[in-house]
């Protein structure tokens, strides 16, 4: 074993996002459904923080570059509270978890494979994305497992401004022209994956009759797939296609080539030397 | 700070008349020494002033330059944001640079209201034709870099900037207050980084060391040769307070005490304090470097240039749609 | 080269562009780029915050946008990001009438009568309250009843 860093006591600098909890409130099933149901979520903001964060420093405008890397921070914020959660609930480490597992063992939605593109495509992207994570988040506010309900307003509160900014890029590159035919391509090509963010869960019935998830994924899928109808409609943007229907789950064979890319760069620090503290 | 609801009045009965150099039935000679007078006296100047071109030109060229160097200076941060190791390095690191952005911003509007354009200081600096600090010329090849340059260069940055919060020009004396109070955290992030490197592995130790060696050359050149004080036309406005030397001395005093204390060598045998002058002696930093460096001849300078010119053609769509005024009917969004 | 401009570290910079030393008959001035009010910018937008609750609002800065949304979100990024405001304004640069002129606001007459430290009456306090002690020896003065002669 290398050498053990000294261990310097500090002060919390803050009162935890993460409320404490005794694992012992749920029985194991339930522990292990909803420990599979947060990796999906921590691994959807984890992967989304990162392709956004591609833009700090290069966005469209210097005002835009610091908001857009808010955006991203905020991903990354919420994954670190996720991936805490998890360790609460079956053992382990918060940065084992994001930084630690092999390429095809993350559980992130195939919206969230496509690299960051151009803008219209971030947007666009930002945009599916953000609409379904508010239904999701919806569909857990009620969680009868209170520390989920807790987190889950927290993140729920941060994310009315992640919509509230999309809100306005997607009206102003909808409005004619170049951008509008950009925005166009971007929801074409993002489009069979639209609604993958709902890809189904094995156990979530489960977790549904343990009353910590309030609706099956199809029909949160649905929900969303309301919502981009409406706003497609009032933006007088024409759907890209008949509803994309998911087959399979969360896990994949093969890794997508720009995920493979990005895991290569996330864990290139990590993977140097095994157990060592950054 | 003074405090808005103050009845007793805030500046003496000899300081109200209204300052000379705004009369204009003076002649541009009187006016000119008048203005002088009141920046050497330590008062301020502000955007909507009368003031001489050689001043309103010294601090616009200062400003620019400084504005150039917070937008270069993302690149070499940025490819690091994908690899930080942890979470909270992730975090720390995109906030960083983050600010960095936001300083660019603050400083190119301070600029813009002195008469230039942004969109031709962007096209000026990937010209060429204005410049950048030496510092983010060169490349950055471990996380070891990302401690060194967190926690030094902007620690060298930070002595200067402090410097500049009393400034004579207005705009940019209160920018500085607000870079430098979020520069603070910079440093202590910075520091982290390499303390806990330093009491990690043997690996890492090696490569804190590794990359101080790299980054000593360029550190030492950073402030510029020393200046004559007499000669420096940006001392002379107060654009600017210390001479270069003093921000040198003033960085090795601080920082030489804390990187020798991890166990860290810094790479200049000659350097050592002499007690009775009260001064750092060092080896003559290479100005020869530092010349070819900010004229763009550096390791990296045109791959950053070449960097950011690619992404600002790549995004020119949106600027030229979202700067224009939005649409007369507003669509109702869900 | 010259020492003449150096940048914010001291690093030397070339002198291009316009020359150093204006020409003797140059006129000095004021730029219209930083104007307020009517002729300002429109897409600039000025900042002011409020740091706790009960504060004034404080000017902080500026951020440029094509409309009133995007300012607010910038203007949310660039100054409150830290959590170091509770409340922004935003106003369009064109609102702001900037009035800076000393002979309206510094006007050199005495004015010393709209201030408390106008009125200085030390002398006259003491002088009245002698006055009080010394007529008090077998009269009350505002007592009940008791009417002084």
């Amino acid at each position: 074993m290398t050498a053990t860093p000294e261990r310097r006591t500090t002060r919390p600098l803050a009162e935890p996002d993460l409320p404490k909890f005794d694992v012992g409130d749920l029985d194991q099933a339930t522990r292990e459904a909803l420990s599979g149901l947060l990796l999906t979520m921590a691994d959807d903001e984890f992967v989304l923080g990162f392709w956004d964060s591609e833009w700090t420093g290069i966005a469209p405008m210097l005002e835009e570059d610091v908001a857009f890397s808010s955006l991203a921070q905020d991903e990354i914020g919420h994954a670190r509270l996720l991936y805490e959660m998890i360790a609460q609930l079956r053992g382990g480490d918060a940065d084992d978890l994001a930084f630690g597992r092999t390429a095809d063992e993350y559980r992130h939605c195939h919206l969230l494979d496509h690299p960051r593109t151009d803008w219209a495509f971030s947007v666009a992207r930002r945009w599916l994305y953000d609409t379904a994570d508010a239904v999701r988040l919806s569909a857990l506010r009620r969680s009868t497992f209170a520390p989920l309900a807790q987190i889950v307003e927290k993140i729920r509160r941060e994310e009315t401004y992640h919509l509230m900014h999309m809100d306005v890029w997607m009206r102003r590159l909808a409005e004619g022209g170049e951008p509008r035919q950009r925005l166009e391509a971007a929801l074409d090509s993002l489009w069979p994956d639209a609604l993958s963010v709902f890809a189904s869960l094995p156990d979530e019935g489960h977790l549904i009759d343990a009353g910590v998830l309030a609706a099956p994924m199809s029909e949160l899928a649905d929900r969303q797939y309301q919502h981009l109808l409406t706003v497609l409609g009032s933006l007088r943007l024409s759907v890209p296609g008949p509803r994309p229907a998911w087959e399979g789950g969360r896990a994949r064979a093969q890794p997508s080539e720009s995920f493979r890319w990005l895991w290569g760069e996330f864990t290139m620090v990590h993977r140097l030397e095994e157990g060592a503290v950054w | 700070m003074t405090d808005p609801l103050a009845l007793e009045p805030v500046l003496q009965p000899d300081e109200c008349a209204r300052p000379l150099y705004h009369d204009p039935e003076l002649t541009h000679e009187e006016r000119y020494h008048a203005f002088v007078e009141h920046v050497q006296a330590g008062h301020k100047v502000e955007a909507r002033d009368w003031m001489p071109d050689e001043y309103r030109q010294g601090v616009l060229r200062f400003v620019e330059m400084h504005a150039n160097s917070e937008l270069m200076g993302v690149l070499p941060e940025r490819e690091w944001i994908m690899r930080a190791p942890n979470l909270k390095r992730k975090l720390a690191l995109t906030a960083k640079v983050q600010d960095e952005v936001g300083h660019a911003q603050l400083l190119y509007r301070v600029a813009e209201d002195l008469g230039k354009p942004r969109e031709q200081m962007l096209e000026d600096l990937l010209d060429g034709k204005t410049k950048f600090h030496n510092v983010f010329h060169y490349p950055t090849k471990s996380w070891g870099d990302v401690g060194i340059i967190a926690w030094l260069v902007d620690a060298a940055a930070i002595v200067a900037q402090q410097a500049l919060r009393e400034s004579s020009y207005g705009p940019y004396s209160r920018t500085m207050k607000k870079i430098c109070w979020e520069e603070s955290v910079h440093i202590m992030h910075g520091r982290d980084v390499v303390v806990t490197m330093m009491n990690g592995t043997p690996t890492q130790r090696e490569m804190v060391q590794e990359a101080l060696d790299r980054w000593w050359g360029p550190l030492m050149q950073m402030h510029g040769p020393r200046s004559d004080r007499a000669k420096d036309r940006d001392l002379f406005w107060h654009i600017k307070a210390k001479t270069s030397e003093e921000l040198r001395q003033e960085f090795l005093t601080i920082y030489v005490p804390r990187i020798r204390e991890l166990g860290l060598t810094i790479p200049d045998p000659e350097l050592r304090l002499d007690e009775a002058a009260g001064e750092w002696r060092y080896s003559e930093p290479d100005w020869n470097e530092l010349r070819t460096v900010v004229t763009n001849h550096g390791p990296m300078s045109q791959e950053r240039l070449d960097f950011r010119r690619e992404n600002h053609d790549l995004t020119a769509w949106v600027r030229a749609t979202v700067l224009a005024p939005p649409a007369a009917t507003a669509v109702a969004v869900a | 080269m010259s020492p003449e401009h150096t940048g914010p570290l001291g690093q030397p910079v070339p002198a291009v562009g316009p020359t150093a030393k204006p020409p003797p008959n140059s006129e000095g001035g004021t730029d219209p780029a930083g104007r307020l009010g009517e002729g300002a910018r429109p897409d600039i937008w000025e900042v002011f915050r409020q740091e706790k609750d009960g504060d004034p609002m404080r000017h902080a800065g500026n951020v440029r946008a094509p409309d009133r949304d995007l300012a607010t979100h910038y203007a949310r990024e660039l100054y409150a990001r830290r959590q170091e405001s509770v409340r922004l304004w935003i106003v369009s640069r064109g609102d702001i009438t900037d009035l800076s002129d000393p002979d309206l606001l510094q006007p050199p007459l005495d004015r010393t009568f709209k201030k408390p430290g106008g009125y200085v009456m030390r002398d006259k306090l003491d002088a009245a309250r002698k006055r009080a002690v010394a007529g008090s020896d077998g009269d009350e003065v505002g007592g009940g009843g008791g009417a002084s002669e």
